[in-house]
């Protein structure tokens, strides 16, 4: 290819292409587009300029230029876009490419303008996408959280109603959901089944509300009909908590229907064995258990700690999840203090 | 005079160039135009008795496609990390490209503006948020629309680079 062609194809292209010196000199190899006149009005082909004259983008892009002519690296070395205002204030998009064509460090300098606008534009309007993505997310967790609150509200309203016909104290339903809750974290749930368990443990006993007082609020030991109708309360509970779509509602539904249950397969309504037995009734069985144990009822004291964990460490063979109540052990800390935290004030 | 490099760094739309047009030229503007790629402004500043000559670069915003050309960096003797007071990750943004700069330039001085002070009520980026920033990043609410605070951000950057601070 000729001089001439190339020059004509550099023209074509809008193109500066200027030869660097090692002295810091530039040469300017064609005559330059329209527009580079507008940086340098009295510039013209083999005009030669110093590098401190170049825009202070240029000038710090010389520095990677240097390297990649230095290295002398095949293919092209590109600036990166940047806007450069001209002395009459108009500003120009522009890229500058470095490049060794048989050891001649040539810079191109091209006028990005052409696409500007629809670079631009495209930008603009990802960009401006982007930000109604985010406040689209926004909007959708503040609405989730608003639900989510209406739930809390619910559940805690039923919670209520079901302390009131029963001898528990509304400090033992909230303890039972934070120990579960705790319980969740430890064993790796993820944050919303955590929230779920918090509030859904505390339903466990809602089906007591379909119990007739008279066996529910029955002094002293009941007859073996009267356990029959009292073992009924995990069915009616989880059949009133089922099928409601709502996630929280579901946990409630299978800890209310399978916290009697036991490791075993001896427990109740279905006997269900080890595994069987839905995780998190599992979990509400366990701390249900060091609850009442660690409290006072009507029918005895309050047990120690100690003596509370030996009985529940029997249990562990045959009642509840052995490998559940070794994670219940290892974050004992954690329930005691929210034991301590939680003594009898009313929800 | 003195001459010193500094970078504003953020996620896109967080009102890098209008703290940079508000510091420089006294202007603001509602309507969002995105940057493309890089301008460099310029602003002469006097610092206990020493001026300096501010080569503002305001450097295309960060989004999920883009990330800065760290080849931008080089040189410079301070960077502005800008986060939107009412977009909470664009926080975590600015955090992160602390660190990448950190990492990558070492512990030159830096100051973290969150912006849009002006309508601070409508802020989704916390107090206690605030307060868990590293207490060696100096942070200042300022606003490019009210213009609160944006000299003190380029003169608090400043005067850590020249270290009258």
């Amino acid at each position: 290819m000729s001089a001439t062609t190339l020059e004509k194809l550099y023209s074509e292209l809008d193109f500066a292409v200027l030869s660097v010196c090692k002295n810091e000199l530039m040469t300017c190899l064609t005559e330059p587009p329209s527009w580079f006149k507008h940086f340098y009005p009295s510039i013209n082909k083999n005009h030669q300029l110093n590098q401190e004259e170049l825009p202070g983008f240029l000038q710090h892009f010389m520095f990677d230029a240097e390297n990649h002519w230095q290295r002398k690296q095949p293919g092209q070395l590109k600036s990166g876009l940047w806007v450069e205002e001209a002395p009459d204030g108009t500003e120009w998009l522009m890229e500058a490419t470095a490049v060794l064509v048989e050891d001649d460090r040539l810079l191109l300098i091209n006028l990005t303008d052409k696409d500007h606008g629809t670079h631009q534009k495209k930008q603009q309007l990802m960009r401006e996408n982007l930000l109604t993505k985010e406040k689209l997310e926004l909007e959708v967790h503040r609405r989730t959280q608003q639900i989510r609150e209406r739930e809390e509200e619910i559940a805690i309203r039923l919670i209520s109603a079901a302390v009131q016909r029963d001898e528990e104290t509304g400090a033992h339903i909230r303890r039972i959901g934070l120990y579960s809750a705790e319980m969740a974290k430890e064993l790796g749930w993820p944050m919303s089944h955590v929230d779920d368990i918090k509030l859904a443990a505390p339903m466990h006993d809602i089906g007591k509300i379909g119990i007739p007082d008279k066996i529910l609020q029955k002094p002293g030991r009941l007859t073996e009909d009267e356990f029959a109708i009292m073992k009924d309360h995990s069915r009616i509970g989880g059949e009133m908590l089922a099928g409601s779509g709502i996630s929280l509602l579901n946990t409630a539904s299978i800890i209310a229907n399978y916290h009697h249950e036991k490791w075993d397969g001896s427990g109740y309504p279905d006997g269900l064995k080890g595994k069987e037995i839905p995780e998190a009734a599992r979990i509400v069985a366990i701390v249900d258990v060091y609850d009442a144990l660690v409290h006072e009822r009507v029918y005895k004291k309050a047990f120690s700690e100690s003596k509370a964990l030996a009985i529940m460490d029997e249990m562990a063979q045959d009642h509840l999840d052995p490998d559940l109540f070794a994670v219940f052990l290892s974050i004992i800390d954690r329930i005691r203090e929210i034991k301590d935290r939680n003594q009898d004030e009313e929800i | 005079m003195i001459q010193k490099k500094i970078c504003l760094l953020g996620a896109f739309s967080v009102g890098k160039t209008s703290l940079i047009k508000r510091f420089v030229e006294s202007i603001f503007s509602d309507k969002y135009l995105t940057t493309i790629g890089v301008k460099i402004n310029k602003k002469k500043l006097s610092i206990a008795d020493q001026d300096i000559n501010l080569m503002i670069w305001d450097l295309e915003g960060e989004d999920d496609y883009t990330e800065i050309n760290t080849n931008y960096l080089r040189g410079s003797a301070g960077y502005i990390l800008v986060a939107d007071g009412t977009r909470a990750k664009t926080l975590d943004s600015a955090l992160s490209i602390h660190k990448m700069v950190q990492d990558l330039l070492g512990d030159i001085p830096a100051v973290l503006a969150i912006n849009k002070a002006d309508i601070e009520d409508q802020w989704l980026i916390s107090p206690a948020s605030i307060n868990d920033i590293d207490k060696n990043l100096t942070v200042i609410k300022t606003s490019a629309k009210s213009g609160d605070n944006v000299e003190e951000l380029f003169t608090t950057l400043s005067q850590n680079m020249v270290g009258t601070k």
